[in-house]
C-alpha cells in the first residue's frame, strides 16, 4: 500500500503510482468515528491487495482547504473514483466503490 | 434603569434595530426563517455587507445553496459590491453550493459528525477575523443527510463552536410551501436564541405584501407585531411604525 501523508508532498513518492486506485480518507482531530472507519478501510483494501491502492489521508483540522475542495461536510469520509461515503462504512460499500472506479477508468 | 447592557450588533437593516433594542445580542445565533423568495438571503447578506462597510466588522458567508457568482450579481443590484469586500479582506465567501463538481455521496452510515464543515468555516473565520457569520441555508443539510438526530446534535455543536469565537451567527431556514413550522428540521427554533420570520403574503388578488416578525429574541424586549418590510434599490428596509396590512 502506498501510504501518503497529506502533509508531505504526495508527488514525492519514489515509485510509479499512476496505475493505482486513489483512495482519499478524511478525518479530523475531534472525529470520534474516524479511527474505526480507517480500520475498516485498511482491512478492506488489504483483502483486495494493498498494492493496488494509493491511500491519501487528510486531517481537515490541519488541512481545512481539502475539506472545502472536495465539499466534505461530514466525517469520516472516504472518496474513491468520484464517489464518497460518510460514516463508518461496511466493507461491501468500499468494494462497490473500488469496482465502480475500475469500470470508470476502463471506459 | 437596567444595570446590565447586552452588547448589541447592528443588523444593517434600516428599521430592524428599532424593533429589537438596538440589534442582535452579540455572539448569539439568530434564525431567519421564511418561505421561498421572502428575502432571507438578501437580509443575511446585507447583514454581512453593512457590517463590513458601516461597522468595520469582517464577515463570512457560507453558501450551501446559491453559487457566489449569482449572489454577487444579485447584491450588486442593491449597490453592494461583495467582490470589493473580498479583496479588502472584509468578507470571505465559502462556496459549498451544490453547483460545484464534488464527489457524489452514495451512502451514509449513522456514525458521522460535521467536523468537516466546522473546520472549513473556522478556517475562514480566522482568515478574515470575522465577527459576523451567515450560513445560507441550513435546510440544505436536511436534504443532504438522512440521520436527523445526528444532524440536530451536530448543528448545535457547530453553532456553539462558531459563536464561541464571539461571532454573531445568522442561519437561514426555508419554510416549505404548505408548512406551518419554521423549517424542515422542526428544531430550528431551539437552535437559535433569536428567530425572525419573513413573509410575502397575498393581500388581494393582485398584490402581495412583505413583512417581518421578531418571533423571539433572548434577553430582549422586542416588538410583538408584524411590521412592513420592502426590498428597495438599497436592499431590505423595515418600517417599524407600520403594521403589516396582511395581519
Ligand atoms: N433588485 C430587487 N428589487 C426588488 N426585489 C428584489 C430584487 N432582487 C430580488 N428581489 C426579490 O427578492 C426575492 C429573493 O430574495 P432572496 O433570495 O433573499 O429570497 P430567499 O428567501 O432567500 O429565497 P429562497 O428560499 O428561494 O432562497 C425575489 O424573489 C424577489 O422577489
Ligand atoms: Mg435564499
Amino acid at each position: 500500500m502506498t501510504d501518503t501523508d497529506a502533509d508531505s508532498n504526495s508527488d514525492d513518492v519514489g515509485e510509479d503510482t499512476s496505475d493505482k486506485i486513489e483512495v482519499l480518507f478524511f478525518k479530523s482531530d475531534t472525529c470520534a468515528f474516524c479511527p474505526r472507519a480507517e480500520e475498516v478501510l485498511r482491512e478492506t483494501l488489504e483483502e483486495f491487495g494493498a498494492d493496488m491502492f494509493k491511500v491519501i489521508v487528510y486531517n481537515v483540522s490541519e488541512d481545512p482547504e481539502k475539506a472545502e475542495e472536495y465539499g466534505i461536510f461530514a466525517l469520516p469520509a472516504i472518496i474513491i473514483g468520484g464517489m464518497s461515503v460518510t460514516g463508518i462504512p461496511e466493507p461491501e460499500i468500499i468494494m462497490k466503490m473500488i469496482l465502480g472506479s475500475k469500470l470508470g477508468t476502463r471506459s | 434603569m437596567s444595570q446590565y447592557q447586552i452588547d448589541r450588533v447592528k443588523t444593517g437593516i434600516p428599521g430592524l434595530d428599532e424593533l429589537i433594542e438596538g440589534g442582535f445580542p452579540r455572539g448569539d445565533t439568530i434564525l431567519i426563517a421564511g418561505k421561498a423568495g421572502t428575502g432571507k438571503s438578501i437580509l443575511a447578506t446585507q447583514f454581512l455587507y453593512r457590517g463590513a462597510v458601516d461597522y468595520n466588522e469582517p464577515g463570512v458567508l457560507v453558501t450551501l445553496e446559491e453559487p457566489p457568482r449569482l449572489i454577487k450579481r444579485n447584491m450588486m443590484r442593491f449597490g453592494m459590491d461583495l467582490d470589493k469586500l473580498e479583496r479588502e479582506g472584509m468578507l470571505s465567501i465559502v462556496d459549498l453550493s451544490p453547483a460545484r463538481d464534488t464527489p457524489l455521496n452514495i451512502s451514509e452510515y449513522p456514525s458521522f459528525d460535521l467536523s468537516g464543515l466546522e473546520a472549513i468555516i473556522m478556517h475562514h473565520i480566522k482568515k478574515v477575523n470575522a465577527q459576523r457569520v451567515v450560513i445560507d441555508t441550513i435546510s440544505i443539510l436536511a436534504y443532504k443527510f438522512k440521520a436527523r438526530d445526528i444532524l440536530r446534535e451536530e448543528l448545535f455543536k457547530l453553532c456553539a463552536h462558531i459563536t464561541s469565537t464571539g461571532c454573531t451567527l445568522l442561519l437561514t431556514s426555508e419554510i416549505p410551501a404548505q408548512d406551518t413550522g419554521l423549517g424542515v428540521f422542526d428544531i430550528e427554533a431551539f437552535l437559535a436564541s433569536g428567530v425572525i420570520v419573513l413573509y410575502n403574503e397575498k393581500i388581494s388578488d393582485t398584490s402581495r405584501s412583505r413583512s417581518i416578525e421578531v418571533l423571539k429574541l433572548r434577553g430582549s424586549k422586542h416588538s410583538s407585531r408584524i411590521h412592513s418590510m420592502r426590498i428597495t434599490d438599497e436592499g431590505i428596509r423595515v418600517w417599524p411604525g407600520e403594521i403589516s396590512p396582511g395581519t
